[in-house]
Parts: structure tokens; sequence; C-alpha cells
């Protein structure tokens, strides 16, 4: 029998090839998926968690630490590296300075020394190098950039006296993101040495070690723990950059979440690709199997036959797949990072292959496969012999009455959607609202999928309608012939294009209520802050602002941090009364927001409720009686907003300035202009910034825009499979049709009619699945939306009909690209051998 | 309407000049067809007969403008085909030849009546509607026009067929083994219709058969043996056709 076998695989080897790029593609997608998911992770530790990297041991202050004002004594340094199994350790600190850069204005700095042992560096060197000797400093891209600094230029960094020490910049770095790297302050990197003479006493916060070759981690923790005695905390390398994650945030989880969805949705694109590739196969092998069984084969025989032979193919096309998975995740990764990495860091390629991937891949590849050749190859061995070799069973002939179970199944699957949909959307709180809401789509899919075949051929009629000429006219009765063959091959499509647009929809709902919300709650045109927290702008300053030409209005905002018995803490916002209603346009829930007199408050709501008032009740703040005057549903204002002369007699002493000015054009100012104007005025202050709306808002979408770009590669990789489906399923069409094409082309048929029937197939066939999609895709984003929305934040559901456009044109070219090679077989095959082909 | 047919008859419907066709090369090269020269006259039911492998098919083929000759000329009508390219032959199918084949006539996807129009539509022209209402009736596919292929029997089918070849009143119907899958009483009936096709309505019917029941249908027997023409018979009956096959078979 293996012989049999063996010889079929050489005799059919075209057809197998092109089975065999189907499976290879879908498994190429999972583990593609998978490995993106494992590089994104990867990259997210060394991004979150750099300061961990290479780490072994980290040493901590405890509660129980001695002195822990002045952190873990400077010795423990030199007595940790001079312990056995350590090959290297450093200390971590770092001090404030003001930094005076290239553009002459003074900056915070937070100023790291340079970690002696290489391993050890948490930062990646971009340009030059680092300082090696106490005169030279790095500093991060990002300060390069703002302060204008580049290799060789000098910088100066003031002491605490004021006096000034110059350094000459030698290199510039990249850090990981974190909570110091975050705090928006310029970083400065110095040697050691260099440290010490601008700030001479430093508090150490962490000493890290790495092991010598053969030392565990625990070995280590076990032998420093020896060194610094029970009052300090010393943990695994491994526990450090857990606990240093936990402090990002499951920002990491969350897109570690959102790929394993994907790989899954990928497992099951891959696999009806490959079930209906298999299913054609052997539907059109009846024949052959039957003739086995004439010469004696037994069914046994003939099933392990047809089994031998999937796994087999499933084998070899799972090993190209996972190889192609790995190019696919690598060039995915290429093209995320041309396009803007984030925050324009270098996206260094990462392809970490774990056994999980590989089990996948070929779990995939082979176990898919088996599973799609036993099903039909059960149903071509049921066949009496003799029966199937008389006649050539048309996969037409048993077009499927789909069954009561399918519609019972499906509208069980549906009700179970619906179910958790409504319980999805009740969820007050965002997160577990989307996560309900979300799984619930993906089971309204499934109920979807189940009633493809119901679907498929009413939506084709409707299609068909549109089409003239015999050719179209012939592809639409082709495409609606088997209708559970065209919803297999359409269900690849539809999923991804599904997803796609309910991701685009929600993101552009999102970005679209994002920036509604700018315009809203900012109507200034202009926001100048000072880019140093100690530092504020002056009323001065903002005077010379206001007598900037075109400027309508300039309104100051000073925060308020103070105490209240009734909240467990208090900051107000103050803003001059005349502002409040005009540059502050904050959305209230309950009472108007203006007129705000002295002494009343704006409260927020949720704050208002948690201390139990309403309003006209009176709110205790800094020993001031406040009355609660409207409730306040945003969040940006702290606990309320309050009249800056409400908010100046909160503070202890008299404010220094401002941290923010608020800044409205006269209307129908030119834009550029008026920012021209203002910069003039902005750059006599070395500390104060200009933004304005529309930076922010770009920035926002930007933002968006990068997780867009990423889901729709993803998705591209998808739509690249399905429609190999779609080509599969026409080629193997075509075959199954030889002798009606022969016959058509014998009525009259040009063979570009022919071509363009197969075409016209295509395109039906892959509008079916992306329209389909795309409804589906709005709707289950629309759901998503209203899932997100609660009391606090209302997202407005838009559909971004430009990208939905671009998809389904996307969707036809494609098709038409999946039909060019079965339609130039068709086209060229004989007439007279089509139709001796019975 | 005889004086009309006798007229006709003297006009050439088809004609093959010197044909050859060879399969394979060299050693294992088959001369399928050896040099023929035949013609077949307009008004006329004319049957190709001949044993297995004598290239009756291949003959019918070439002359449909199926397949393609390696020497000599096909004449339908006035038109030389043998020197027409892909498209034009398409054409000339679609528009002067009709066909009826011995099985998979039809196209599944469509109803008897969409077959039976399926090669006006390629061609782009209105079907005459009476004469559409008369082939049905005739045929006896009044009630059967809306049926799909799948519902109608071996018989139903190859009427359909032969439905559609008359519709668009073709130069020339050829007709491959129509009754090769029929029983008995269905062949009988798609034989009579080929024949008063001819006899009434003056129709050109050129019919490769090996049954000789079928063959004695026809005006005229073309018997061809080893690719070359070995006979042919004038009002043939089927004891003179067992008789001459016989011969040929000796």
């Amino acid at each position: 029998m293996l012989k049999t076998i063996l010889a079929g695989l050489r005799a059919r080897t075209a057809r197998l090839v092109l089975s065999s790029i189907a499976i290879a593609l879908g498994v190429a997608f999972v583990t593609g998926t998978l490995v993106l998911g494992d590089a994104v992770e990867e990259q997210t530790r060394d991004n979150f968690a750099r300061s961990a990297r290479n780490v072994d041991a980290a040493v901590h202050l405890s509660e129980n630490s001695p002195d822990r004002d002045n952190g873990i004594p400077v010795d423990f340094l030199q007595k940790i590296r001079a312990a056995t199994g350590v090959a290297g350790a450093d200390s971590r600190e770092f001090g404030s300075a003001a930094l005076l850069g290239g553009d002459g204005k003074a900056r915070n700095a937070l100023v790291q020394p340079l970690p002696t042992t290489e391993a050890l560096r948490d930062f990646n060197l971009r340009d030059g190098r680092f300082p090696a000797k106490a005169d030279e400093a790095a500093v991060d891209t990002k300060t390069a950039q703002i302060a204008k600094l580049k290799v060789g230029d000098q910088v100066k960094l003031l002491d605490e006296d004021n006096a000034e020490h110059a350094f000459t910049v030698v290199g510039t770095y990249q850090q990981g993101a974190g909570s110091l790297s975050m705090s928006g302050s310029d970083h400065v990197v110095v040697s050691p040495e260099g440290l010490h003479t601008v700030i001479p006493k430093q508090r150490v916060y962490e000493i890290v070690a790495v092991a010598k070759d053969g030392v565990s981690q625990q070995q280590l923790v076990d032998t420093i723990k020896g060194v610094v005695g029970a009052s300090y905390q010393v943990q695994t390398g491994e526990q450090l950059t857990q606990e240093t994650l936990k402090q990002v945030g499951d920002a990491a989880a969350e897109i570690k979440t959102f790929l394993l969805a994907f790989a899954a949705i990928s497992l099951v694109v891959a696999g009806m690709v490959i079930y209906n590739t298999f299913t054609i196969l052997v539907a059109q092998r009846t024949k052959e199997l039957a003739l086995l069984r004439c010469v004696g084969a037994e069914r046994g025989q003939v099933f392990r036959s047809v089994l031998a032979e999937a796994v087999f193919m499933g084998l070899a096309a799972s090993v190209l797949g996972i190889l192609g998975g790995l190019g696919v995740s690598a060039g995915l990764q290429a093209l995320v990072g041309t396009v803007g990495g984030p925050s324009g860091d270098d996206v260094a390629i990462r392809l970490p292959i774990s056994w999980v991937t590989i089990a996948a891949g070929f779990g995939v590849g082979v176990v898919v496969t088996v599973l799609s050749a036993v099903l039909p190859a059960r149903r071509a061995t049921k066949v009496a012999p003799v029966a199937a070799l008389r006649s050539q069973p048309d996969s037409h002939d048993d077009v499927a009455r789909t069954g009561k179970v399918r519609i019972v199944l499906a509208a069980l699957i549906a009700l179970a959607g619906g179910v958790a949909v409504y319980f999805g959307l009740r969820q007050e709180e965002e997160e577990l609202a989307m996560f309900i809401t979300g799984g619930a789509t993906m089971v309204l899919l499934l109920a979807v999928l189940l009633l493809g075949p119901l679907y498929v051929g009413p939506v084709n009629r409707l299609f068909g309608k549109v089409l003239r000429g015999v050719p179209a006219k012939l592809a639409s009765a082709n495409a609606g012939r088997n209708p559970k063959r065209t919803a297999a091959t359409t269900a690849a499509l539809m999923i991804g294009v599904t997803i796609v647009a309910m991701v685009t929809v929600v993101a552009g709902s999102g970005r679209e209520t994002m920036s509604k919300k700018v315009d809203e709650r900012f109507p200034s045109d202009y926001e100048v802050s000072s880019s140093v927290y100690s530092q504020p702008l002056t009323s001065k300053f903002a005077d010379e602002l206001a007598k900037v030409r075109n400027v309508a209005q300039v309104a100051p905002q000073l925060t308020a941090s103070t105490e209240s018995p009734q909240l467990p803490y208090a900051y107000v916002t103050g803003y001059p009364a005349d502002a409040i209603g005009s540059l502050v346009r904050a959305e209230t829930t309950t009472g108007p927001l203006t007129p705000l007199k002295d002494g009343e408050i704006a409260m927020r709501e949720k704050e208002a409720k948690e201390a139990g008032l309403s309003i006209g009740s009176s709110l205790k703040l800094g020993g001031k009686d406040f009355t609660v005057v409207s409730l306040l549903k945003d969040n940006s204002y702290g606990t309320g907003i309050v009249t800056l002369p409400s908010a100046t007699a909160l503070l202890p002493e008299a404010p220094k300035g401002y941290e923010k000015l608020l800044v409205k054009l006269a209307p129908g100012t030119d834009v550029a202009t008026a920012r021209a104007d203002l910069e003039r005025v902005i750059a006599t202050s070395p500390v104060a910034v200009l933004n304005s709306a529309a930076e922010t808002k770009a920035e926002l979408n930007g933002q968006i825009d990068q997780i867009l770009l990423f889901i729709w590669a993803l998705v591209g990789l998808a739509l690249v499979i399905a429609l190999f489906g779609i080509a599969n399923t026409l080629t193997l069409s075509v075959l199954e049709r030889t002798r009606e094409s022969a016959l058509l082309r014998a009525l009259g048929l040009t063979r570009g009619q022919l071509r363009q029937m197969l075409v016209v197939e295509s395109i039906l066939m892959a509008l079916i699945g992306a329209v389909v999609g795309v409804v589906l895709g709005a709707g289950f984003g629309w759901l998503l939306v209203q899932a997100i929305s609660n009391s606090e934040l209302q997202i407005s559901f838009s559909v971004p009909y430009g990208q939905i456009g671009i998809m389904l044109g996307l969707a036809v070219v494609a098709a038409v690209v999946a039909a060019a090679l079965p339609a130039r077989r068709a086209a060229k095959s004989s007439v007279v051998a089509g139709m001796a082909e019975a | 309407m005889s004086a009309l047919v006798s007229e006709v008859g003297t006009r050439t419907a088809a004609a093959a000049h010197n044909l050859v066709k060879v399969y394979g090369k060299g050693d294992t090269a088959v001369r399928a067809l050896d040099g023929i020269d035949v013609a077949f006259q307009a008004g006329r039911f004319t049957a190709i007969m001949g044993p297995s492998g004598s290239g009756k098919s291949t003959l019918m083929h070439c002359l449909a403008g199926l397949d393609t000759v390696d020497s000599g000329a096909i004449h339908i009508g006035q038109t030389e085909i043998t020197k027409l390219n892909d498209k034009d032959l398409t054409k000339l199918r679609r528009d002067r030849v009709g066909f009826v084949f011995q099985a998979f006539n039809l196209l599944p996807t469509l109803t008897a009546e969409q077959n039976i129009l399926l090669g006006l539509e390629l061609a782009g022209r209105k079907p005459d509607q009476e004469w559409f209402d008369t082939i049905v009736t005739v045929l006896g596919l009044r009630d059967r026009l809306t049926h799909r292929p799948t519902e109608l029997s071996g018989g139903q089918q190859q009427r359909v067929a032969c439905a559609r070849a008359l519709v668009a009143r073709p130069e020339v119907i050829f007709a491959d083994e129509p009754t090769g899958n029929l029983d008995s009483r269905s062949g009988a009936e798609v034989l009579d219709f080929l024949r008063m096709s001819v006899r009434k309505l003056g129709q050109t019917v050129i019919m490769v058969t090996h049954d000789p029941v079928a063959a004695s249908y026809a005006d005229r027997v073309v018997l061809l043996a080893d690719g070359r023409l070995a006979g042919e018979i004038h009002q043939p009956t089927t004891e003179s056709v067992v008789n001459a096959l016989t011969h040929l078979g000796a």
C-alpha cells in the first residue's frame, strides 16, 4: 500500500504542491503570529524592563534597612564585587541637576552614572560612545533632539550652588521605557567620577550584579545575601524583571493577549483553508479510490492510504510553513520598524522560537490536514465502488442541504453570544466590558460562520443581479452552485475582514472621539507650559504674551494641592472667572459651569458621589468652605474647578507663577503667523514650551495609527492566505469542471470569456467574504464602542469609510490575482481533450 | 417541400480535403486521419460509421472546428476553417454550428430553457420566439423548461441538447453518439427528431455513431476504417449497415 501512496504522491505532484502551499501558508500564518507575539513580548521586556537586562541579582532597600534615607551603603558595592560568583556589579543612582543645552535654556536633567560593567548598562548606544572620562557625557536621543545637542557639543550641568560644570557630549543613547525615562526631564549619563563632581553625595537605590558563568541566579542571590545581611532585599534577575513589568502596568500583557487572540483566529483561518483544500482533493479522487477498491483494496486500506498521504503532506508543508512563518514575522517587524517604531526607536528584529510555536505549527499543519482528509475520505469510501466508478460524482450533486441541526446549533450559539453581549454592555468597567463583549462578538462570528452555506446563496444572487453578460452570469451561477464550498472558501476571508473592520471601526471611533474631546476640552488655540516643574511661568510673562498681536485672551492655570476632611486627597484647578466657560469648557452632568464665583467649586461627579455631596453641599478645602455648584464629568481638573483667587488662597504661600497659560487667538487669525509671533515671546523665557491642540491631536492619532498599521499588516497576511484559498478552490473547480468548460468552449465561449467567467467568480467569492466581513466588523465594532463607553467616557461611533473602501478594493484586486492562474489553465486546455475527460 | 430539399441538397454544407491528423510522434505515431476526402451535402442527414479507432470521432471534431488538423483543408459552407485562429473558430462554432454530444451536454447550473438559449446568448442574438416555441413543442419540453439537468431524464437531457442545437438555426449540426447513453426508446425519439429536423426543417445533420440502428435513420452513411474512407451507403437500412460493417471488420 505504501508503494501505491508514494506513487500517487508522485503522480499528482502539481495538484499536491498547490494543496501543500495552502497548508504551508496556514502554518506560516500561525507560527508567524506566535513568533511575532513572543518577539513583541521580548521587545516589551527589553523596553519596559531594560533596567533588569542581564541582571542576575539585585539588592534593594527593605522596610527594616537601617538608614533608609541615605540609601544602600556605598561600601556594599565593593563587597559584592569581591564576592565569589560575581562577574560584575554596579550601583544604580540618579540625581537632578539643571542642564544648559545648545538652545541656552535651562532644563531639569536626570543625571545617572554609567555602569562600569558593560552588561549592566541599561542604555543602548546610538551614536558615538559612552563617557569614559570625568568631563564626558552622553545624552539620550530625545534630549539630544529637544535640547538640540549632538556629539561634540558642550553641555553644562549646574550643581546645587549654581556652579557650572562643563561636559563634552561624546554619544547619544536610547533608554528603555520606565518610570525614570518617562519622567519627561532630560537624561544625561556621565562617568561615576563625573557624577560626583556635580553631585557629591548620591543616594544608591539599587545594586545590580551579573553572575559568572555556571552560577545560577539563585546561587548569586544567596551569596549576596550573605554579604549584605538580612536587612536588605535581594532578588533574582527574573523576579526583578517581573516586578518592573508589573510597575509599568499590564500594557505588555495586553499586547500579548491581543496577539494570542489573533493567533487563535489565524488557527481557524488556516484550518479552514486546509480543510477546504483537502475536501476538494479527496472529492476529486473518489474515482481513483473506487478503482482501488474494485481491484481488491479494503475500505480500511483505502482510508489509511488517504490518511498516510495527509500525514506526509502535512509534515512536509509544516516544515515549510514554520520557516515561512519566521520570515513573515521578520518581514512584519521590519515593516513596522520602517514605517515608524514606537517613539522612533530602532526596532530590532527578533525571532524567538519557542516549543509552543513549533508545536502549534505542526499541530495545525498535520492535525488539521489529517482531519480535513479523513472526513471526505470517509464519505468517499462509503460509496459502492462500482457506483463511484461509473459516474464522476460532481460535487454539485451533493450540494448538501444545510441541515436543521446546523440552524439550531447556530441559533443556540447566537443566543449565547447575544446574552454575553448583553452582559458585556452592562459592565461599567471598561476593560471587563471590552473583554466580555469582544469574546461575545467572536461567538456571534462563529454562529455566522455556521450559517455560511445558508447566506452565501442569497448574497451571491444579490451580487449576481448587477452582473451583465453571459460569462458573468455563468460565474454567478458557478459561485452559487455549492454553497458549502463557497461558504468555506469565503469564510477565511470573512474572518480576516471582520477583525480588521472591527478594529478599524473601534480605533476610528476612538480617534474621532479623542479629537473631538481635544477640541472641546481645549478650546484654547495654544497652551504655553513650563518645562521645569519648579520654575513656573511668571505673571509678567503672561502679560507679555497677552500683548502679542492677534492674541484675544490669555488665561493662567493654577493647580493647588490641599487637604479636605471629606476627601482622601484634594487638588483643585483654578482659572480666572472670565476664562471659565470660554477657554475652559469642562463637561458637566448637573448644574451650570458658569458663572463660577469665588468660594464655589465645580466638582468632579465621581468624587462628589463618593463623599456624599451634591449641588448646594458644602466642601471643606484647606480650612475654607466651598459650595458645590455643578458636577463635572471630566476627570482632568482634579477635585474640581475653582476661580483663580480661590485657588491662590489655598496655597500656603503666594505662587511664583503659573504652570500653564491658555491662549486664545482672535477669530480668523492665521495660525502659522500667530505661532511665529508667539514663539518670539516664548524664546524670551528659558522654560516656556508652546503646545497646541493640533499637535496633541496629531500625537494621539499617531499612536492609534501605529496600532492600526500593525493590525493591517497581520490582516494583510490573513488576506493573502484567504486568497490563496480562493485560488485553490478555483483551481480545483476548474479541474472539476473541465468537461463543462469544454462544452462552453464548443458552444462558442471564447477563451477570453472563459477567463472572464473565472475572474468574476473569484471576485464574487472575495466580495461575499469581504462584504459580510465588513458588515459584521462594523456591527461588532459598534457593540465594542458601546461596551467601552461608560458614563465617564463616551465614545461616538464612526465608520472610517475610506479605509473600509480600500479594504474592499484590495479584496477585489487580490481576487483577480487569485483567479489568474486557474483561468489561464482553464483557457489553455483543449476542447476535445476536455470533452473526453469522463 | 421535397423540391426545396433536393435543391439545397446539391449544395455542400461541410467538406474535408486530403485531411491528415497524426497523434504521437516517431514509432508511436498513429495516423488517425490518413488523407480523407469527403463532402456533406446541405439538408441531408449523414452518419459517420466505423469500428473503434477508425477516426470517426476525430473526423467530426475536426470538421466542427473543435480540433486542429496536421494537413488538408476543411470547409464549412464557403469558409475554410482550417485557416481560422482560435477566436474566429469559436465564433464560427457559436454562430454557424450546432452540437449534440453523447453525454454532458448541459450546464448543471442552468435551467433547461437557459441551456437551450445559451448559444444565442453567447452570440448576443435574440431568440426567435416562434421558432423557440415550435422546437420546444415538437420536442415535448414545454413543461420541463424550468428544470435543471439533474431533474431531467437522460432522454429529456438529450432533447434539450437537440433544442439548443436547433434554436440558432446553424448551418450544420454535429451529433457525437447522441444516443450512446440512452435506452432504445429514448434513443429512437432523439433520432426521429434529428431526421425530422432534416426532412421538414431543412437542417443539415452529421452524426457519428457505432449503432447500425441509429445509422439507419440517416440519408447516407459514410464508412471509415483506419483513418480512411471505406465506402458509403445511400438510404441505409440496419441490415445494409451491419453488412457493410461486417465486411469492414473482415
